[in-house]
C-alpha cells in the first residue's frame, strides 16, 4: 500500500526498555473511567463497572484503575503508559462487552503511538557474516595478476566453449578406439 | 489526527457491536455522529492556541502538573500496582523508604514549621538505601559480564559496566517503569540524579524484601538488558592496538604479528581502501580496512584483538532473562573475580565460554 496519501506516521516496529528480553513488563500505568452515574451513555460503562471491573482488575495488577464519576458528561476512558503517553477513548453509548474490549486493547498496548509498521520484524544486529563488499570472495591471485588474465578475466559462468567440447569428444574417441579395434 | 482517530474508532466500532444505531429513515452517511460544529468554533480554537503557544513560549515552556495534583491519585494503589508490575515484593516499609528523599522531607517540615505545627515525621529517606543499592548494582552487572563475557580484558569489563551504570541509562530505566509519579521529592520535574538514586534505592529495598537472588534477577532483567543493541566495541578500544597485540603474541610464545596488504582499490582518488592482512608466523589472524595504510594497519590489530577476545561482530548473542537460569550460580562466583587486565592476557589464562 503506498504511503504518500497516508497521514498515519509509519515506523519499524520497537518497544519501550527491551520489555520482554528479560522480563515483561505490563506497560499500562494507569487507566482511568470517567462516567456519569445517572446519563443513558454511561450505561455500558456502568454495567461493566458492576460486573467485569473486579475481575480484570485483579488480573491486572499492575495497571492502578481509577473510576471518576463526572456528572452531565459523556463516558470516557483514558489510558497513561509506563513511558509517558496518554490514550482517550470516548465511551459513549458503548455497551459492556465494547468497553471490556476496548480496555483488553488499552492493556496490551505500549504507549509508542499507532502507526503503520514497515516490518514486523526489527533488528539490531542485521548482518552476522559482514556485509558484502566487491572483495568478499574474491581470490587472492586478483593483487598479483596481470590483466587480461588467462583465468581470471573469464566470466564465471562461461563453461567450456565448443572447441573445447569437440576437442574433449575427439579425445574420448581416441581412447576408445584400441579398445574396439577387432584383434588381429 | 483526533479527527481521524474518531474515525477510525467508529469504523471498528461496528465490528464489534451488532446493533445498528440509526433508524431506518436518515442513512445519508455511512459514518454516523457527526459533530456539526458552528462557523466560529474552529477560528475561536485556533486563536486560542495560537495564544496559549505564546504565553507558553514567555514562560519558558507548557504548564506541567505532577500526577498526584490530579483528583484521581492513590499513592497506596500506585505503590501496589508497582510492585505487582514488576512481578516483586517489597516490604512496604522498604519501598516507601526507597522513593522517598532527602529534599522532600526537609520541605515537609519546613513547610510545617512554617505553619506552626510541630513536625515529627516519621519519614526515611533513601540516602542509605541509595549507596548500598548503588554497591549491589555494581556487583551484579560486574557478575554477569564477567560471566558472558569470559575472554574479554577487565578493561572492557568496566568500560561495559560504566555504560550500564551512567546516569542516563538508569534514568531511562527508571523513568520506564513508572517511578517519575511515585517519588516523593522537592525538584519537578525530577532532575536525573534523583532519578537514579531513587532506582538504586529500589534495588537495594528488593534485595531487603526478597534477597538478593531475586535482586539480581531484576538488575540482570532491567539494567543488563540495556546493553543489547550496543556495540561493545564503541564502547571501549585499546589506545595502542598493534602493540597490545604485539604484547600478547610475545607472551604467548607465537611470532610477531606481520602486516601485509591484501587488496587495495582506488589508491589514486579520496575513496581509496586498504586491506591489510595480519599474519602471525605466516598464519591468517585478521585483516582489516581503511581510507590508509595506517588506518587499515590499526584496524587489523583491532579485528585481531576483537578475534583473540570472542567480541567480533559475530559474536554470540547475548543472554538474558530465562537464558541465565543455568548460569546464575557462576554469575554469583564472577562478581568479586575480575577478569585478566590487558596489560597481562593471555589466552591460556582466561576461561572457556560458559553459555
Amino acid at each position: 500500500m503506498s504511503n504518500s496519501h497516508m497521514f498515519l506516521p509509519s515506523g519499524f516496529i520497537r518497544t519501550p526498555l527491551q520489555n520482554g528480553l528479560g522480563r515483561y513488563i505490563p506497560q499500562l500505568q494507569r487507566i482511568t473511567l470517567k462516567f456519569c452515574k445517572n446519563h443513558g451513555g454511561s450505561r455500558g460503562v456502568r454495567d461493566f463497572i458492576e460486573s467485569d471491573l473486579m475481575e480484570f482488575a485483579k488480573t491486572n495488577p499492575g495497571t492502578v484503575v481509577y473510576l471518576k464519576p463526572r456528572r452531565h458528561r459523556s463516558p470516557c476512558m483514558v489510558a497513561e503508559y509506563l513511558n509517558g503517553e496518554r490514550e482517550y477513548l470516548s465511551c459513549h453509548e458503548f455497551s459492556r462487552d465494547e468497553v471490556h474490549k476496548w480496555l483488553s486493547y488499552m492493556c496490551t498496548r505500549s504507549g509508542i503511538p499507532v502507526m503503520r509498521f514497515r516490518k514486523y520484524q526489527h533488528t539490531d544486529y542485521p548482518t552476522v557474516q559482514g556485509v558484502w563488499n566487491p572483495f568478499t570472495h574474491q581470490a587472492p591471485e586478483i593483487n598479483i595478476a596481470e590483466f587480461p588474465h588467462e583465468v581470471l578475466s573469464r566470466p564465471l559462468d562461461h563453461g567450456p566453449t565448443a572447441t573445447e567440447q569437440l576437442i574433449e569428444i575427439f579425445k574420448k574417441t581416441q581412447i576408445e578406439d584400441p579398445a574396439n579395434k577387432p584383434p588381429n | 489526527m483526533a479527527a481521524l482517530w474518531k474515525t477510525c474508532q467508529q469504523c471498528l466500532r461496528y465490528r464489534f457491536s451488532n446493533v445498528s444505531i440509526y433508524t431506518s429513515i436518515t442513512a445519508v452517511n455511512v459514518i454516523s455522529k457527526r459533530n456539526f460544529k458552528a462557523h466560529w468554533v474552529a477560528p475561536t480554537l485556533r486563536e486560542l492556541k495560537r495564544r496559549k503557544v505564546i504565553e507558553d513560549d514567555l514562560n519558558g515552556g507548557p504548564k506541567i502538573f505532577h500526577r498526584s495534583t490530579f483528583l484521581e491519585w492513590n499513592y497506596d494503589a500506585e505503590i501496589f500496582a508497582f510492585s505487582n508490575r514488576l512481578g516483586e515484593k517489597f516490604n512496604d516499609l522498604s519501598l516507601r523508604a526507597a522513593l522517598t528523599h532527602k529534599s522532600y522531607i526537609e520541605r515537609e517540615t519546613a513547610r510545617l514549621s512554617d505553619i506552626g505545627v510541630e513536625s515529627n515525621l516519621q519519614f526515611q529517606d533513601n540516602e542509605a538505601l541509595s549507596q548500598k543499592g548503588g554497591e549491589l548494582l555494581s556487583k551484579f552487572i560486574n557478575g554477569y559480564l564477567r560471566a558472558v563475557f569470559t575472554q574479554v580484558p577487565e578493561e572492557l569489563i568496566r568500560a561495559m559496566h560504566d555504560f550500564l551504570t551512567s546516569n542516563p541509562t538508569l534514568e531511562t530505566v527508571a523513568r520506564h517503569i513508572g517511578l517519575g509519579d511515585l517519588m516523593l521529592c522537592a525538584d519537578f520535574p525530577c532532575k536525573t540524579e534523583t532519578y537514579v538514586k531513587s532506582f538504586k534505592a529500589i534495588v537495594a529495598a528488593l534485595a531487603e524484601s526478597s534477597g538478593e537472588e531475586r535482586a539480581r534477577i531484576f538488575v540482570q532483567d532491567l539494567v543488563v538488558t540495556q546493553l543489547y543493541g550496543q556495540d561493545v566495541n564503541e564502547l571501549w578500544n585499546p589506545v595502542d592496538p598493534v602493540g597490545n597485540l604485539t604484547a600478547i603474541l610475545k607472551r604467548e610464545g607465537k611470532a610477531e604479528p606481520e602486516f601485509r596488504l591484501i587488496r587495495q582499490a582506488g589508491s589514486n582518488s579520496i575513496l581509496g581502501v586498504y586491506y591489510v592482512g595480519l599474519y602471525s608466523d605466516k598464519n591468517f589472524i585478521s585483516e582489516g580496512a581503511g581510507e590508509s595504510l595506517e588506518v587499515a594497519k590499526e584496524m587489523a590489530a583491532r579485528e585481531a584483538l576483537k578475534k583473540l577476545f570472542r567480541t567480533e561482530d559475530s559474536m554470540r548473542a547475548l543472554p538474558f532473562g530465562r537464558q541465565l537460569k543455568n548460569i546464575q550460580s557462576k554469575i554469583a562466583q564472577l562478581e568479586n573475580q575480575p577478569n585478566i587486565p590487558l596489560s597481562e592476557w593471555i589466552s591460556e589464562k582466561v576461561m572457556s565460554a560458559v553459555h
